[in-house]
Protein backbone atom coordinates (compact mmCIF):
# COMPACT_ATOMS: atom_id res chain seq x y z
CA UNK A 1 0.00 0.00 0.00
CA UNK A 2 1.24 3.46 -0.87
CA UNK A 3 1.48 6.01 1.92
CA UNK A 4 2.85 9.50 2.45
CA UNK A 5 4.75 11.31 5.17
CA UNK A 6 5.68 14.92 5.78
CA UNK A 7 7.00 17.14 8.54
CA UNK A 8 7.60 20.82 9.14
CA UNK A 9 10.01 22.51 11.55
CA UNK A 10 9.56 26.19 12.37
CA UNK A 11 13.06 27.61 12.53
CA UNK A 12 12.05 30.47 14.83
CA UNK A 13 10.98 27.87 17.41
CA UNK A 14 14.12 25.75 17.54
CA UNK A 15 16.79 26.14 20.20
CA UNK A 16 19.92 26.79 18.14
CA UNK A 17 22.41 26.50 21.01
CA UNK A 18 20.93 23.23 22.21
CA UNK A 19 20.77 21.79 18.68
CA UNK A 20 24.54 22.31 18.38
CA UNK A 21 25.21 20.33 21.55
CA UNK A 22 26.58 16.89 20.78
CA UNK A 23 24.34 15.14 23.28
CA UNK A 24 21.33 16.66 21.49
CA UNK A 25 22.21 16.13 17.85
CA UNK A 26 23.56 12.65 18.55
CA UNK A 27 19.99 11.61 19.29
CA UNK A 28 18.91 12.73 15.80
CA UNK A 29 21.77 12.25 13.35
CA UNK A 30 24.21 9.37 12.93
CA UNK A 31 27.98 9.56 12.51
CA UNK A 32 27.67 9.00 8.76
CA UNK A 33 25.15 11.85 8.51
CA UNK A 34 27.48 14.17 10.41
CA UNK A 35 30.22 13.19 7.96
CA UNK A 36 27.81 13.93 5.09
CA UNK A 37 27.26 17.41 6.53
CA UNK A 38 30.95 18.09 7.01
CA UNK A 39 31.81 16.84 3.52
CA UNK A 40 29.10 18.54 1.52
CA UNK A 41 27.07 21.07 3.43
CA UNK A 42 29.10 22.83 6.11
CA UNK A 43 29.71 25.85 3.91
CA UNK A 44 26.18 26.29 2.65
CA UNK A 45 23.92 25.26 5.53
CA UNK A 46 24.09 26.07 9.26
CA UNK A 47 24.59 22.88 11.24
CA UNK A 48 21.34 23.35 13.16
CA UNK A 49 19.46 23.52 9.85
CA UNK A 50 21.02 20.22 8.82
CA UNK A 51 20.05 18.57 12.11
CA UNK A 52 16.45 19.67 11.73
CA UNK A 53 16.43 18.75 8.04
CA UNK A 54 17.45 15.26 9.14
CA UNK A 55 14.76 15.27 11.82
CA UNK A 56 12.04 16.33 9.38
CA UNK A 57 13.05 13.67 6.86
CA UNK A 58 13.16 10.95 9.52
CA UNK A 59 9.85 12.01 11.05
CA UNK A 60 8.35 11.92 7.54
CA UNK A 61 9.62 8.37 7.01
CA UNK A 62 8.14 7.38 10.36
CA UNK A 63 4.77 8.88 9.46
CA UNK A 64 4.83 7.11 6.09
CA UNK A 65 5.43 3.72 7.70
CA UNK A 66 3.30 4.21 10.81
CA UNK A 67 0.20 4.30 8.61
CA UNK A 68 1.10 0.81 7.41
CA UNK A 69 2.45 -0.43 10.75
CA UNK A 70 0.69 1.34 13.65
CA UNK A 71 2.92 -0.30 16.27
CA UNK A 72 6.09 1.14 14.75
CA UNK A 73 8.36 3.07 17.14
CA UNK A 74 10.13 6.21 15.93
CA UNK A 75 13.86 5.49 15.95
CA UNK A 76 15.76 8.43 14.41
CA UNK A 77 19.12 6.68 14.73
CA UNK A 78 17.93 3.75 12.59
CA UNK A 79 16.62 5.93 9.74
CA UNK A 80 19.70 6.96 7.79
CA UNK A 81 20.09 9.62 5.12
CA UNK A 82 22.58 8.04 2.75
CA UNK A 83 22.55 10.72 0.06
CA UNK A 84 21.53 14.36 -0.04
CA UNK A 85 21.74 16.64 -3.04
CA UNK A 86 21.47 20.40 -2.50
CA UNK A 87 19.28 22.69 -4.60
CA UNK A 88 20.82 24.80 -7.33
CA UNK A 89 18.73 27.78 -6.24
CA UNK A 90 17.49 28.68 -2.77
CA UNK A 91 14.65 30.84 -4.04
CA UNK A 92 11.34 29.12 -3.33
CA UNK A 93 8.60 30.57 -5.51
CA UNK A 94 5.51 28.74 -4.30
CA UNK A 95 4.37 27.00 -1.14
CA UNK A 96 1.78 24.60 -2.52
CA UNK A 97 1.39 22.32 -5.50
CA UNK A 98 2.07 19.01 -7.19
CA UNK A 99 5.60 17.60 -7.35
CA UNK A 100 8.57 19.84 -6.51
CA UNK A 101 10.78 22.22 -8.44
CA UNK A 102 14.06 20.29 -8.31
CA UNK A 103 16.04 23.53 -8.41
CA UNK A 104 14.73 24.58 -5.01
CA UNK A 105 14.70 21.37 -2.97
CA UNK A 106 17.15 19.14 -1.19
CA UNK A 107 16.77 15.64 -2.65
CA UNK A 108 17.56 12.77 -0.33
CA UNK A 109 17.78 9.00 -0.28
CA UNK A 110 17.00 7.35 3.02
CA UNK A 111 17.73 3.82 4.16
CA UNK A 112 15.55 2.24 6.80
CA UNK A 113 16.18 -1.44 6.40
CA UNK A 114 14.67 -3.10 4.42
CA UNK A 115 13.10 0.04 2.94
CA UNK A 116 14.47 2.84 0.78
CA UNK A 117 12.76 6.22 0.70
CA UNK A 118 13.23 9.41 -1.28
CA UNK A 119 12.81 12.88 0.15
CA UNK A 120 12.22 16.43 -0.97
CA UNK A 121 13.01 19.21 1.49
CA UNK A 122 12.37 22.93 1.19
CA UNK A 123 14.36 25.23 3.45
CA UNK A 124 13.63 28.94 3.90
CA UNK A 125 14.58 31.34 6.68
CA UNK A 126 11.33 30.37 8.41
CA UNK A 127 10.89 26.63 8.07
CA UNK A 128 12.16 23.25 6.95
CA UNK A 129 9.51 21.18 5.17
CA UNK A 130 10.04 17.60 4.06
CA UNK A 131 8.00 15.01 2.18
CA UNK A 132 9.04 11.42 1.58
CA UNK A 133 7.92 8.86 -0.95
CA UNK A 134 8.63 5.24 -1.82
CA UNK A 135 9.69 6.35 -5.30
CA UNK A 136 11.96 9.11 -6.56
CA UNK A 137 9.09 10.36 -8.70
CA UNK A 138 6.91 12.88 -6.83
CA UNK A 139 4.48 13.60 -9.68
CA UNK A 140 1.60 12.14 -7.69
CA UNK A 141 2.45 13.99 -4.50
CA UNK A 142 0.43 17.08 -3.57
CA UNK A 143 1.81 19.28 -0.81
CA UNK A 144 1.31 22.62 0.88
CA UNK A 145 2.88 24.93 3.45
CA UNK A 146 1.14 27.80 5.21
CA UNK A 147 1.79 30.30 7.99
CA UNK A 148 -0.97 30.59 10.57
CA UNK A 149 -1.68 33.06 13.36
CA UNK A 150 -1.98 30.75 16.34
CA UNK A 151 0.40 28.27 17.95
CA UNK A 152 -2.36 26.54 19.92
CA UNK A 153 -2.36 22.82 19.10
CA UNK A 154 -6.10 22.69 18.39
CA UNK A 155 -5.90 25.76 16.15
CA UNK A 156 -2.94 24.24 14.29
CA UNK A 157 -4.87 21.04 13.79
CA UNK A 158 -7.94 22.85 12.44
CA UNK A 159 -5.87 25.12 10.22
CA UNK A 160 -3.93 22.34 8.55
CA UNK A 161 -7.12 20.37 7.89
CA UNK A 162 -8.84 23.38 6.36
CA UNK A 163 -5.75 24.08 4.25
CA UNK A 164 -5.47 20.52 2.95
CA UNK A 165 -9.21 20.24 2.32
CA UNK A 166 -9.11 23.38 0.17
CA UNK A 167 -6.67 21.62 -2.15
CA UNK A 168 -8.55 18.32 -1.98
CA UNK A 169 -11.80 20.07 -2.92
CA UNK A 170 -10.22 21.47 -6.08
CA UNK A 171 -9.19 17.94 -7.09
CA UNK A 172 -12.41 16.24 -6.02
CA UNK A 173 -14.96 19.06 -6.49
CA UNK A 174 -18.11 16.99 -6.20
CA UNK A 175 -17.08 15.15 -3.07
CA UNK A 176 -17.88 16.17 0.47
CA UNK A 177 -14.57 15.29 2.03
CA UNK A 178 -13.51 15.38 5.65
CA UNK A 179 -10.24 14.69 7.40
CA UNK A 180 -10.35 12.64 10.56
CA UNK A 181 -8.03 10.31 12.45
CA UNK A 182 -8.22 6.54 12.37
CA UNK A 183 -7.93 4.31 15.43
CA UNK A 184 -4.15 4.63 15.31
CA UNK A 185 -4.16 8.45 15.20
CA UNK A 186 -3.20 8.58 11.51
CA UNK A 187 -5.07 11.21 9.49
CA UNK A 188 -7.46 9.80 6.90
CA UNK A 189 -9.68 11.36 4.25
CA UNK A 190 -13.35 10.45 4.48
CA UNK A 191 -16.04 10.67 1.84
CA UNK A 192 -19.51 10.15 3.29
CA UNK A 193 -17.80 8.81 6.42
CA UNK A 194 -15.90 6.15 4.46
CA UNK A 195 -12.12 6.32 4.13
CA UNK A 196 -10.87 6.88 0.60
CA UNK A 197 -7.56 5.55 -0.66
CA UNK A 198 -5.74 8.87 -0.66
CA UNK A 199 -3.10 8.75 2.07
CA UNK A 200 -2.54 12.10 3.75
CA UNK A 201 0.03 13.39 6.22
CA UNK A 202 -0.31 16.54 8.32
CA UNK A 203 2.32 18.51 10.22
CA UNK A 204 2.46 21.63 12.35
CA UNK A 205 5.05 23.44 14.38
CA UNK A 206 4.70 26.88 15.90
CA UNK A 207 3.21 29.20 13.25
CA UNK A 208 3.65 26.80 10.33
CA UNK A 209 1.52 23.96 9.02
CA UNK A 210 2.04 21.59 6.11
CA UNK A 211 0.42 18.65 4.39
CA UNK A 212 1.17 16.03 1.78
CA UNK A 213 -1.08 13.54 0.05
CA UNK A 214 -0.69 11.02 -2.70
CA UNK A 215 -3.15 11.06 -5.63
CA UNK B 1 13.26 7.37 44.53
CA UNK B 2 9.70 5.99 44.43
CA UNK B 3 7.73 5.86 41.18
CA UNK B 4 5.53 8.68 42.50
CA UNK B 5 8.56 10.84 43.25
CA UNK B 6 9.95 10.11 39.78
CA UNK B 7 6.56 11.02 38.29
CA UNK B 8 6.50 14.35 40.13
CA UNK B 9 9.96 15.20 38.81
CA UNK B 10 8.95 14.07 35.32
CA UNK B 11 6.05 16.53 35.40
CA UNK B 12 8.59 19.33 35.89
CA UNK B 13 10.62 18.04 32.93
CA UNK B 14 7.57 17.93 30.67
CA UNK B 15 5.98 21.21 31.84
CA UNK B 16 7.89 23.61 29.50
CA UNK B 17 6.76 21.64 26.45
CA UNK B 18 3.02 21.43 27.03
CA UNK B 19 0.36 24.07 27.40
CA UNK B 20 -2.09 21.43 28.60
CA UNK B 21 -1.30 22.09 32.29
CA UNK B 22 -4.58 20.63 33.53
CA UNK B 23 -3.87 17.28 31.91
CA UNK B 24 -0.24 17.42 33.03
CA UNK B 25 -1.37 17.64 36.65
CA UNK B 26 -3.34 14.41 36.26
CA UNK B 27 -1.05 12.34 34.03
CA UNK B 28 -0.82 8.58 34.45
CA UNK B 29 1.08 5.72 32.82
CA UNK B 30 -1.18 5.74 29.77
CA UNK B 31 -0.86 9.48 29.04
CA UNK B 32 0.64 9.87 25.55
CA UNK B 33 3.12 12.72 25.23
CA UNK B 34 2.06 13.76 21.73
CA UNK B 35 -1.58 12.73 21.53
CA UNK B 36 -2.70 13.71 25.05
CA UNK B 37 -0.28 16.41 26.17
CA UNK B 38 -0.07 17.93 22.65
CA UNK B 39 3.70 18.04 22.85
CA UNK B 40 5.22 18.69 19.45
CA UNK B 41 7.35 15.78 18.32
CA UNK B 42 10.20 18.24 17.74
CA UNK B 43 10.40 18.62 21.55
CA UNK B 44 10.73 14.92 22.37
CA UNK B 45 14.52 15.09 22.21
CA UNK B 46 14.41 18.10 24.57
CA UNK B 47 12.48 16.01 27.08
CA UNK B 48 15.00 13.18 26.87
CA UNK B 49 17.94 15.56 27.31
CA UNK B 50 16.23 17.32 30.22
CA UNK B 51 15.41 13.98 31.85
CA UNK B 52 19.06 12.94 31.56
CA UNK B 53 20.08 16.12 33.36
CA UNK B 54 17.32 15.96 35.97
CA UNK B 55 18.04 12.35 37.02
CA UNK B 56 21.77 12.35 36.17
CA UNK B 57 21.37 9.40 33.81
CA UNK B 58 22.20 8.57 30.21
CA UNK B 59 19.40 7.39 27.95
CA UNK B 60 20.56 5.30 24.99
CA UNK B 61 18.88 5.26 21.56
CA UNK B 62 16.76 2.18 22.10
CA UNK B 63 15.51 3.39 25.48
CA UNK B 64 14.79 6.88 24.14
CA UNK B 65 12.71 5.41 21.33
CA UNK B 66 10.40 3.81 23.89
CA UNK B 67 9.61 7.08 25.68
CA UNK B 68 6.28 7.83 24.05
CA UNK B 69 3.99 7.79 27.07
CA UNK B 70 4.36 8.58 30.76
CA UNK B 71 4.57 4.94 31.82
CA UNK B 72 7.37 4.12 29.40
CA UNK B 73 9.22 7.30 30.42
CA UNK B 74 9.04 6.25 34.07
CA UNK B 75 10.16 2.70 33.23
CA UNK B 76 13.20 3.94 31.32
CA UNK B 77 14.15 6.53 33.94
CA UNK B 78 13.78 4.03 36.79
CA UNK B 79 15.86 1.46 34.92
CA UNK B 80 18.64 3.98 34.28
CA UNK B 81 18.62 5.24 37.89
CA UNK B 82 18.92 1.65 39.12
CA UNK B 83 21.88 1.04 36.80
CA UNK B 84 23.87 3.90 38.31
Amino acid sequence: MISTGNDIVALKAINVARTKQQKFYNKIITGSEKALYEGQFSERLPFEYFVWLAWSVKESVFKYLQRLNPELIFSPSKIKISKLEPPSSQRVSHFEGRDFNKKTVYEGIIDYSPHTFYSRTIITDDFIFSVVSHTNNFEKVMWGIKKIGSTDADDQSKAVRTFALAMLNTLFPDSELQIDKNNHSCPVILKNDIEILVPISLAHHDHWVGYSFQV
Amino acid sequence: MTREETLNELKKVIAPYTVNKEMLAGINDQTDLIRDLKINSANLVDIIIDAEAKYDIEIDYDSADKMTNVGSCLDVITEKINQK
